[in-house]
C-alpha cells in the first residue's frame, strides 16, 4: 500500500531537523521554525518524534536578548549516536569519541614508534578505542590517501598501505580512511570560520606539508594535496621522496615540525640566520601555493598546524611570492587564513565526515520504514 | 563605503603633517597604515578619533559627513579606538571590564550572569580561547590577553570601525599571533578595522588594503593581493613605486 505524502514528508523533515541541531548546536523552536521553513506545528510534532526516539532534548537555555527570559532549547542528546576518530602522526596517535551535535565525549592520546607500520598503528588504535560502541569510525592520516589506502606518506614513511584493511583486521569494523588536511578543512567548514566558503584549502604542516581541498564542505575523491612535493627549485636540495628542490626539502620541514617556535620567535627577536630562513620558507611556501591556487582556484586558504606560525611570521613573504606567481583573477578575493580549530581541526573534521555518513544512513533507514517509529 | 575620508589637512602651528589625505575603508576589511615615523599615522587616528581638530577635509562614516569634536561623537559614531595604553581597569574583572562605561547606555539592565553570558560568547565568536576565567581581574592578565579584552569589547558593543595604533609593539611573539588572528576575525564579522604597524609581515598577515603615508601625504593605497614587500617598503621609504605614488603638481614624479 502506498504510504501518504505527509508521512514520507515527516520522514524527510525528520532528518532535516537533526542535520540542523546536529550542525548548529542548540536552537529555540522558533528558530528551527524559521531555518527550516516549516510550521510550528510541525516542528512540533517532528521534535517529540525525535525526542521520543532519544535523539534530541529540550532544556530551558540561556536567557535570550536582554529582556533575560530564558527560552527553552532543542539539543543533540549526544550519547544517541557516536562516531570515533583516530588522527595518525609521526609519534602520536589521538582519539576522539565524538557524540551528535559534535560534543566530544572522550579524548585520548598515546606514543607511537616512528615508522611504526599500518598494523602496528591499527592496533594501538583498536587498544585506544578499548570497548567504545560507536556507530562509525574514522582515520586521518597525513598523506595522499586513496579509498582506504594510503598511497604516499612521507610522515609515517607508509606507501601503497591498505590501512582500512589494517583497521578492520585489528579491530573488527569497518573503518573509513581520509588524510589529515582534509579533515581539517572539513572540521573548519563545519565547525570552524570557515561556514560557507565553497571552494576551501587547508594547509596543514606537520612532519612534512599536505594539503586538503573540500568542496562545499565536501571532500572527494582526489582531494588530498601533495603539496609539500611541488617542485620550486628543480635541481635544488634532494627530497625524501626522490625528487630533488621540492618545497617541503627546501624549507627543511622535517625540522620545523619541532622547530618552528623557536625559529619564528628568533626571527622576530632579530637574529639573522632565523629570519632569513623565515623569508626563504615564506617565498618557497608562496610560490607552492602558486601553482595549487592556478589549479584548484580556491577563495580560501587556510595555514594550520606549524604553517599557522609560519605564516604569521613570514606573511609579507608568502604573500609576495603568491602574487608574483598567480594571475591577478585569481587572487584578487582570494582569503589567506589561519585556521581556527587548532590542533582539534583534523579529528573534528573527521568526525563529521563520520556524522555525514551515519546521518545519511539514518535518512534512508527512515524513509524506509512503514510505521512511523524510529526504533 | 563605512568610512570615507576626504582631503583631510591638519597642521600643528606652521608645520603641515597631514596634507590632502583621501582614504576609504569599507565593513569586512582591513586597512592597515603604514608609514615611517613621523608620517602622520598617529595624528590621522587621533583625527578620525575626535582627539584632533581637522583643519579641513570631510569625514564621512557611511555617506554622511560628520564633525567629530570629541572623542564622545566618534563613540556615537562606531568608531573606536584601541590604544597601546588600554582603557582598561585593572581592579575589575574581565566581564565588568567589556561592560565598563556602557552599563548605562542602553537603558536596558543585565544581571550578573547575562552580561558574564554576553562577553563568554563574544569571546568565542571571535575564536579567543586564551582567556578562561571571565571572572579575574584584568591586573592578572598578559598584555596579549589585555588587549584581547580591548578588542573583544569594541565587537560588544557593536562598534563598526576598530582603530588600533601598533597595537603589538609591545607584545611578545605569541601573543602578537593571536592579536594578528583577532584582528582578522573582526573585519571577517563585518567590522572595518584601520591598523596601524610598523611590521610589514604583520600587515601582510592581516590587511585586505595597505595604505602607506609620506611625509603626511597619501602615497599609495594597494589591494595587498595585488603588491610585493619591496613594493611598499618603497613607498614608505620613497613615497612612490614603479609608477605609484605621489607626484609633483606638473604630474612628474619627485
Ligand atoms: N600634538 C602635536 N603638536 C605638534 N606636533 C605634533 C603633535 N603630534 C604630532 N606632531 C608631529 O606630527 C608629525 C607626525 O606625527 P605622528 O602622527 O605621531 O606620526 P606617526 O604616528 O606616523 O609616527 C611628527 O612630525 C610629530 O612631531
Ligand atoms: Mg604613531
Ligand atoms: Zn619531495
Amino acid at each position: 500500500m502506498a504510504r501518504p505524502a505527509t508521512e514520507e514528508l515527516r520522514r524527510r523533515n525528520r532528518s532535516a531537523l537533526l542535520d540542523r541541531l546536529h550542525r548548529r548546536g542548540p536552537q529555540t523552536r522558533a528558530e528551527l521554525t524559521e531555518a527550516l521553513g516549516l510550521n510550528r506545528s510541525t516542528i512540533g510534532a517532528l521534535a517529540s518524534d525525535l525526542s521520543e526516539s532519544g535523539h534530541i532534548q529540550e532544556t530551558t537555555g540561556r536567557p535570550t536578548g536582554a529582556a533575560g527570559r530564558p527560552s527553552t532549547l532543542v539539543e543533540c542528546v549526544p550519547e544517541a549516536a557516536t562516531v570515533a576518530a583516530v588522527e595518525v602522526r609521526w609519534k602520536r596517535l589521538r582519539l576522539a569519541v565524538v557524540g551528535l551535535g559534535g560534543t566530544v565525549l572522550r579524548r585520548d592520546e598515546v606514543p607511537i614508534a616512528p615508522g611504526a607500520d599500518g598494523a602496528a598503528v591499527a592496533k594501538a588504535a583498536a587498544a585506544l578505542l578499548a570497548d567504545a560502541e560507536v556507530s562509525d569510525a574514522i582515520a586521518a592520516v597525513p598523506g595522499l590517501v586513496d579509498g582506504g589506502t594510503v598511497a604516499q606518506s612521507s610522515e609515517l614513511g607508509w606507501a601503497d598501505r591498505d590501512f582500512g584493511a589494517d583497521l578492520e583486521s585489528a579491530t573488527g569494523r569497518v573503518w573509513r580512511v581520509v588524510d589529515v588536511a582534509t579533515a581539517a578543512a572539513v572540521g573548519e567548514w563545519s565547525r570552524g570560520d570557515a561556514h560557507g566558503v565553497a571552494n576551501l584549502l587547508y594547509l596543514h604542516g606537520g612532519h612534512g606539508l599536505t594539503a586538503g581541498w573540500v568542496v562545499d564542505g565536501r571532500p572527494r575523491r582526489g582531494s588530498s594535496i601533495m603539496l609539500g612535493h611541488i617542485v620550486v627549485n628543480p635541481g635544488g636540495q634532494r627530497c625524501r621522496c626522490g625528487l630533488s628542490g621540492c618545497v617541503e626539502a627546501e624549507m627543511g620541514t622535517f625540522d620545523f615540525s619541532e622547530t618552528i617556535d623557536e625559529t619564528t620567535i628568533a626571527a622576530r627577536l632579530g637574529d639573522t640566520a632565523a629570519r632569513e630562513m623565515v623569508r626563504r620558507s615564506g617565498e618557497f611556501l608562496g610560490l607552492a601555493l602558486g601553482a595549487v591556487v592556478t589549479a584548484t582556484n580556491p577563495d580560501e586558504i587556510l595555514f594550520g598546524g606549524w604553517l599557522r606560525e609560519l605564516y604569521l611570521s613570514s606573511a609579507a613573504a608568502v604573500r609576495s611570492s603568491l602574487a608574483e606567481a598567480t594571475l591577478p583573477q585569481l587572487r584578487a578575493r582570494l582569503r589567506l587564513r589561519t585556521a581556527a580549530l587548532g590542533a582539534q581541526g583534523p579529528l573534528t573534521g573527521a568526525a563529521e565526515i563520520g556524522f555525514e555518513a551515519l546521518m545519511e544512513r539514518m535518512r534512508l533507514m527512515w524513509l524506509a520504514r512503514q510505521d512511523s517509529n524510529l526504533e | 563605503m563605512l568610512l570615507e575620508l576626504s582631503r583631510i589637512s591638519k597642521s600643528f602651528g606652521p608645520v603641515e603633517v597631514l596634507s590632502e589625505v583621501d582614504l576609504s575603508i569599507d565593513a569586512g576589511e582591513v586597512c592597515a597604515l603604514v608609514g615611517d615615523n613621523g608620517a602622520g599615522k598617529s595624528t590621522l587616528v587621533k583625527c578620525i578619533a575626535g582627539i584632533h581638530a581637522i583643519d579641513s577635509g570631510t569625514i564621512a562614516v557611511e555617506g554622511d559627513s560628520h564633525e567629530i569634536g570629541s572623542p564622545r561623537d566618534a563613540a556615537a559614531l562606531g568608531i573606536e579606538v584601541v590604544y597601546q595604553d588600554l582603557a582598561l581597569c585593572d581592579n575589575l574583572d574581565v566581564v565588568e571590564n567589556m561592560f565598563l562605561g556602557r552599563e548605562k547606555l542602553r537603558g536596558v539592565v543585565l544581571d550578573d550572569d547575562a552580561m558574564e553570558q554576553l562577553a563568554a560568547e563574544t569571546l568565542e565568536s571571535l575564536a579567543v580561547r586564551t582567556i578562561r576565567n571571565l571572572r579575574q581581574t584584568v591586573a592578572s592578565l598578559s598584555g596579549g590577553q589585555r588587549q584581547t579584552v580591548a578588542i573583544a569589547k569594541a565587537v560588544l558593543w557593536n562598534s563598526r570601525l576598530v582603530i588600533l595604533d601598533e597595537p603589538t609593539a609591545a607584545l611578545g611573539v605569541a601573543q602578537t599571533r593571536q592579536v594578528l588572528e583577532l584582528i582578522r576575525r573582526l573585519a571577517d564579522q563585518g567590522l572595518a578595522v584601520l591598523y596601524i604597524s610598523h611590521n610589514l609581515n604583520d600587515v601582510f598577515a592581516v590587511a585586505d588594503r595597505i595604505a602607506a603615508l609620506y611625509l603626511g601625504r597619501m602615497a599609495a593605497v594597494l589591494d595587498a593581493a595585488d603588491t610585493t614587500q619591496s613594493q611598499v617598503v618603497e613607498l614608505i621609504t620613497s613615497g612612490r613605486s614603479n609608477g605609484l605614488g605621489i607626484t609633483d603638481s606638473n604630474g612628474v614624479q619627485p
